[in-house]
């Protein structure tokens, strides 16, 4: 569809400039992502705060999630979340089997080390949502093979 | 219809408090402001039993109503009644009616559940603005606007 191709290649752009900034700014050879991640955030922040408004009251952490995994993915990506794990503890891993951002390359280890540019921004996506909902949390992402990838939760409790 | 409605952040702070009349003196905002406040501590408490009954997680009828955003008329004075309504962002809607008027004495729950609902929405609105920061005040002039609008239309 055409709307989400708009998305896609401006995202894509997002990252073409965070990593053109970074090689001006530091000579160093882990990439910048910091600055990705916060317009992630603040894009989840709101988008929450819309999505949210004909629900009824959350129960718990796990409703939560589990309404970042259906309905707040449904919105971003047009799919849900394949599988979602948790140790009851605080700890959540959500995997999509057919990442968006990730489907148009290559399947094999070609692209796979330029694969964290492009979970960076769903990182801080998930982490605005979820601290909107006060739930505050560190997001990270692990891709193994190529369209898959898995997104891992640790909610910050005081 | 309402005299004054306010938008507190998470942590208790106002975001935004607007009144409407030709009243913009320092003494109707402190009286607005401590309206406003008197009603947080019902709202806690409402906030409070829905949380445990959802704990204890029985077949309970009311839950549903429970789980709902609005929470109906938190406090009454003599003058005034407040109702509530608290987002899942846990962001408060807060709106005072006069009692002493003839069209804030017989309101009806519905017609103050769709004008809070109103308020959620141009709220949700508000935020988007890429240059307001989460946990701001709201200092838009749009906002204020729509929402002096949204407190006349219902009288």
């Amino acid at each position: 569809m055409a709307d989400d191709i708009v998305f896609e290649l401006l995202h894509s752009e997002i990252i073409n400039y965070a990593m053109e900034q970074s090689k001006d700014n530091s000579e160093k050879k882990e990439a910048d992502l910091s600055i990705v991640e916060y317009i992630g955030f603040a894009a989840g922040y709101k988008v929450m705060e819309r999505l949210t408004r004909e629900w009824s009251r959350f129960k718990d952490e796990l409703d939560t999630m589990k309404f970042v995994c259906t309905d707040f993915w449904t919105c971003i990506y047009k799919k849900q979340i394949d599988n979602l794990r948790t140790n009851h503890q605080g700890v959540y891993v959500l995997q999509d089997n057919a990442f968006r951002f990730l489907t148009n390359f290559s399947n094999g280890q070609q692209y796979l080390e330029y694969a964290p540019r492009y979970v960076a921004y769903t990182c801080g996506l998930i982490r605005g949502g979820l601290a909107n909902l006060s739930i505050n949390s560190i997001v990270t992402a692990e891709v193994q093979s190529m369209p898959s990838c898995k997104f891992h939760i640790h909610v910050q409790r005081v | 219809m309402a005299v004054c409605v306010a938008v507190i952040g998470k942590d208790n702070s106002p975001l935004y408090i607007g009144g409407i009349g030709n009243d913009t003196g320092t003494d109707n905002e402190l009286s607005r402001q401590w309206l406003v406040h008197t009603a947080l501590d019902a709202l806690e408490e409402r906030l409070a039993t829905t949380n445990t009954n959802n704990a204890a997680a029985g077949t309970n009828t009311a839950r549903a109503d429970l789980r709902d955003l609005y929470l109906g008329l938190l406090y009454s004075t003599d003058t005034h009644k407040i109702y509530g309504y608290v987002t899942n962002t846990r962001i408060k809607l807060v709106l005072v009616t006069s009692s002493t008027s003839p069209s804030g004495s017989n309101i009806r729950d519905a017609e103050v559940r769709t004008a809070l609902r109103r308020l959620h929405a141009l709220y949700a609105d508000a935020i988007c603005n890429p240059f307001h920061l989460p946990g701001d005040q709201i200092t838009s002039p749009k906002f204020d606007k729509q929402v002096k609008s949204l407190m006349l239309n219902n009288v």
